[in-house]
């Protein structure tokens, strides 16, 4: 029996790149309203292990299951309307205005009309202060603005769960400020997180599970209090000296 | 030095000598045109089968694009030229027209492959990762996402291959067929005008004429689609 709040459950996760192994089985089970903090140090196989989840990367082996139903080439494309992903670099469709990024994915898949699109992407636009950008291209916006947009272009689709692959990394201070308040929001609104960041401070905010990844394994997980306080691990404590 | 200019307004003012020009004139650009037509929609073919993912039904379409871009730019076009019309096209009353246009366009399809197969992988890879995240198929990716940028991407090279299509059907005059240069040499060896230099340097005229049209019309394309991409808002 699995509880009714499990959203997701990964079982023996493995990645390799050819001959190299990235993640080399990974279990890991995720509860509806949970905010996982992944840590790691670079090369780790944190965003892989994120990128697995909705299949942007195909696993060697292993299962994923997202609410009891396992995840297959088949049913990944339905699956992802329900996952929302937030990627270091963005990736605003550069063809296409702002307005357009945000109702493109809901009005092809027929999940809002138009109207209803326009309507909703103008009251998130509102809601981060950046309703007269709507008709503008994303070359012309600064990255914090991107990156707000990209979050609230993944919120259009009413995601289940939101998976954040280094959001601030390719920031300037100032915007990661603008961004990281918008993902708290998100996080306080018992949105259902996954994030994968650098930002130990905010992770110490926000986090209801940390979880530590080194040369693709969990090494350590757990509640914030003992993750930061008291780890049980070498390479933690090590880790943790170094970034506070 | 008067003598060519005397020749010019000569060819100028001869009906016969003006109305073979056009005559070839035409029937390089309609070699052309269609030419372009028959590559890009190949090209297109071609290029969508290179840079789809791999899979088992693929194997073979695969291959036999690579072998037919191999084939096709490792030989020399006139080549390509004389076996279309005297191997595979040596039909009775076959028209003419259509051999040239097939050869050029098949011709043309192994470079026009290149460059859109080029400007689809041009396309930064998470710009189809975003749409993949947004639960979007794949067809409607290409449709919305890959296909708009990636056409941006290649315009320049495509107007390079159309004037490349454009001199290259010069040589069509090796199979007898009455082009534009085939018209400067037929004018310049009559008796009347005795001048090979005033109908070639005329041709020279259409031929340059044409593409400097043509390369206009590319920059003002390229510069309208850059504009929308800086520009804060659409136009």
């Amino acid at each position: 029996m699995t509880d009714s709040s499990e959203v997701l459950r990964i079982h023996n996760l493995k990645k390799s790149f050819d001959k190299n192994k990235v993640l080399k089985g990974i279990d890991f089970t995720l509860f509806q309203g949970e905010k996982v903090v992944v840590l790691g140090p670079s090369g780790s196989g944190k965003s892989t292990f994120l990128r697995s989840i909705n299949r942007l990367e195909e696993p060697t082996a292993g299962e994923i299951y997202f609410r009891d139903e396992l995840l297959t080439d088949k049913n990944i494309v339905k699956a992802r309307q329900k996952i929302g992903m937030v990627f270091q670099h963005f990736n605003l469709i550069n063809n296409l205005t702002v307005l357009e990024n945000l109702t493109l994915a809901p009005v092809t898949l027929k999940i809002l009309t138009e109207p209803e699109a326009i309507k909703k992407a103008h009251e998130l636009l509102r809601h981060i202060g950046l309703s007269h950008k709507e008709h503008a291209y994303p070359s012309s916006l600064s990255g914090g603005e991107k990156q707000r947009i990209a979050i609230i272009r993944a919120m259009m689709m009413n995601p289940e769960i939101l998976l954040f692959d280094e959001p601030t990394s390719a920031l300037d201070p100032e915007a990661i400020g603008d961004v990281l308040s918008l993902i708290h929001e998100l996080a306080d609104r018992s949105m259902t997180i996954i994030i994968v960041t650098h930002e130990i401070n905010f992770a110490k905010e926000i986090a209801t599970r940390v979880i530590f990844i080194d040369s693709g394994k969990i090494i350590e997980e757990g509640p914030p209090s003992t993750f930061f306080t008291n780890p049980s691990t070498d390479r933690v404590k090590e880790f943790l000296r170094k970034v506070l | 030095m008067t003598d060519f200019f005397t020749k010019l307004i000569e060819l100028f003012n001869t009906p016969e000598y003006m109305d073979s020009l056009l005559r070839g004139f035409l029937l390089t650009i309609e070699i052309s045109f269609f030419a372009i037509l028959v590559g890009f929609a190949l090209g297109t073919i071609i290029a969508l089968i290179e840079t789809a993912k791999p899979s088992k039904w693929l194997i073979i379409p695969k291959w036999l694009c690579h072998i037919y871009t191999t084939i096709i730019r490792g030989t020399p076009m006139a080549l390509q030229l004389f076996i279309m019309f005297f191997i595979i096209f040596a039909i009775r009353d076959f028209p003419e027209l259509i051999t040239a246009v097939l050869a050029f366009g098949f011709n043309s399809a192994a470079y026009t492959s290149e460059i859109i197969r080029g400007g689809i992988l041009s396309v930064d890879k998470g710009q189809k990762e975003a749409g993949l995240a947004l639960g979007l198929k794949n067809s409607t990716i290409f449709r919305k996402i890959i296909a708009p940028q990636a056409i941006k991407n290649i315009i320049p090279a495509l107007g390079n291959e159309i004037v490349t299509v454009i001199k290259e059907t010069a040589i069509v005059s090796m199979v007898g067929m009455y082009d534009l240069n085939m018209a400067a040499k037929d004018i310049g060896s009559g008796h009347n005008l005795a001048s090979y230099i005033v109908p070639m340097f005329t041709a020279a005229l259409f031929y340059l004429a044409t593409i400097y049209l043509i390369t206009f019309l590319v920059r003002r394309l390229e510069k309208r689609l850059r504009k929308s991409d800086n520009q804060e808002y659409a136009i």
